[in-house]
């Protein structure tokens, strides 16, 4: 695959020291009043790690700033969250139950903790029988679980902000194979047929419509590849073992080995159906990705560094992304001519486009300190406790 | 007259920064109260239905959950859920006639082991005394709607009812 990152370097412009710093200066002050009460606690790994995530959230905005790149930078934070989402996550699951299987006490005691991807499974059981197939709590349950509603509140929040950026800025499961796909220098395979892009859209109808049927999380129960790193069904029996065998091979196929042969967010692109649901999203969101037409030369760079196949030679000719765009910033970032822009829904594509990129990242990157941030700084603090 | 509509999508985009940093300390929690307000409630498979009745025993009450009938195509069979607590005040073995329905008449007679050790699996032997319930025995914990657990301070033991019983 082609990866125009030296050229796109070359052309960003770049603004100076003091004017990065004046520009970065709300998100550190952000930084400073979300961790404020990291810093209340009285231990001392937890001050550190709420330190080294503020350093960290600000020091890559800075980055942002200076050089108007978005992709890079945000990939150390996503990657970041990735990997260090599931040590914080299993480590607090070991300490409370012994075991990253859910015993049947848990899910009957409602503190199976509710990620956001079960949301568009649990949508039809809800309106037609007022029940939610999850054996999580809506309130929470003694502070060991956030619980239902705070989860939908703070995805729903979120995804008005970032639209499809949540898969971008705070999906704790794609760093992992946006941190694999970034390893190879070049892509193995290359060749894709385009079809695969309605991957996600066929397992959403399927899980969905399984999911009413059944009355059960059908997607959690049988096909999430991240059961292998955070919690997964405890193995009582045969379909238990079939089960994690599903989760195991689905993790190993789609976020390790097929990223590391595309250098794609395989599937993010090809397999996730919240991340289907999620582009949606997109259509309410007053940010988009533009392709300037009269710029734009079809080199098909980025088409070829797109982590999700959301540009294609079809959505070039309409000058726009497809849906499935999680606004990651890779096109506009490597675009040799600038043609790829970051835009704002009503306005003319080549004014100011550094203006709607702003307006986008500053609210992003603030909830992605506030949400993917925290979580850093509790899985951070979770490895220092080792050590101081 | 032209439609100003990038002034329209500025302001839009301004708005939605405004949501941005409304949302650790207004919106996350009215759209969680907002979905709380909607009247839901997790599936009873999951989490055995409300309280129904409760029975006080000697130092201990058995709590009796409405039968819960799983929707269409869900596994599992009807059943009802019965809760002991605390486990504390349970004696080593449980041998216990329950009336479920409340009609004065034990529907079924319930009997388990109490072992000090929470983490030890249980098994329980439920017998039917009438043709309502079903009666099964050395259940543990393999299936939502005939089983024995403990979770938390109790012991909770769900009775399967017979085919075609509501």
């Amino acid at each position: 695959m082609a990866t125009n990152a030296s050229i796109a370097r070359a052309v960003a412009p770049r603004r100076g020291v003091g004017r990065s710093l004046l520009l970065t200066l709300p998100i550190a002050l952000w930084s400073m009043l979300m961790f404020s009460q990291g810093f209340m606690r009285a231990s001392r790994a937890t001050k550190m790690a709420s330190l080294l995530t503020i350093v960290f959230m600000v020091a890559l905005f800075f980055q942002m700033m200076r050089t108007s790149e978005t992709y890079r930078w945000r990939r150390w934070f996503f990657v970041a969250l990735g990997f260090l989402f599931p040590v914080g996550f299993i480590y607090n699951l070991v300490a409370a139950r012994g075991t990253m299987g859910i015993p049947i006490e848990e899910m009957i005691a409602g503190r199976t903790p509710f990620c956001f991807i079960p949301i568009p499974m649990i949508i039809l059981p809800a309106a037609f029988t007022r029940s939610i197939i999850f054996p999580s709590s809506i309130l929470g349950n003694n502070g060991n679980t956030a619980g239902i509603a705070v989860m939908v509140g703070l995805w729903f929040a979120l995804s008005l902000v970032m639209g499809k950026g949540w898969c971008s800025y705070a999906c704790f499961f794609g760093g992992i194979e946006e941190g694999f796909a970034a390893i190879p220098k070049r892509a193995t395979v290359k060749k894709i047929n385009p079809r695969w892009r309605y991957g996600p859209w066929a397992v959403l109808l399927a899980i969905v419509l399984l999911s009413f049927a059944f009355f059960e999380p059908t997607y959690c129960m049988w096909l999430c590849p991240f059961k292998a790193v955070t919690e997964y069904v405890a193995a009582r029996n045969l379909v238990g073992v079939i089960q994690n065998i599903i989760f195991i091979a689905l993790f190993l196929g789609l976020v390790v080995i097929l990223p590391l042969l595309t250098k794609r967010r395989t599937q993010c692109a090809f397999f996730c159906p919240f991340g289907a649901f999620q582009s949606l999203f997109n259509k309410i969101s007053i940010f988009d990705v533009k392709i300037n037409r009269e710029l734009c030369n079809d080199c098909l760079v980025c088409r070829n560094v797109c982590p999700t196949m959301a540009v294609n030679a079809e959505s070039l000719a309409k000058g726009e992304t497809h849906m499935a765009c999680m606004r990651c910033g890779a096109c506009v970032d490597q675009c040799p001519k600038d043609a790829a822009v970051w835009h704002i829904k009503g306005t003319p594509i080549a004014v100011k486009p550094e203006r709607a990129r702003l307006m986008y990242i500053y609210g992003a990157w603030a909830l992605a300190i506030m949400f993917g941030g925290s979580i850093l700084a509790q899985s951070t603090a979770t490895i220092l406790h080792f050590f101081m | 007259m032209k439609i100003p509509t990038a002034a329209f999508g500025y302001t839009l985009g301004g708005v939605t920064l405004a949501v941005a940093v409304l949302t650790p300390f207004l919106l996350i929690g009215l759209f969680a109260n907002g979905f709380a307000s909607l009247g839901l409630h997790v599936d009873e498979v999951y989490s055995g239905g409300p309280i129904v009745r409760t029975v006080n025993a000697q130092g201990y009450t058995v709590a009796i959950h409405r039968t819960v009938v799983p929707h269409l195509l869900q596994r599992g069979e009807t059943f009802v859920q019965l809760d002991w607590k605390p486990v504390g005040a349970l004696p080593p073995h449980m041998n216990e006639l329950v009336d479920i329905d409340g009609d004065g008449q034990p529907d079924v007679r319930v009997s388990f082991d109490v072992p000090k050790n929470p983490k030890e699996h249980l098994h329980a032997d439920i017998d039917a005394l009438n043709a309502r319930y079903r009666t099964v025995h050395g259940i543990g914990r393999d299936a939502f709607t005939s089983m024995i657990v403990r979770a938390d301070d109790a012991i909770l033991v769900r009775v399967p009812l017979a085919k075609g019983a509501r």
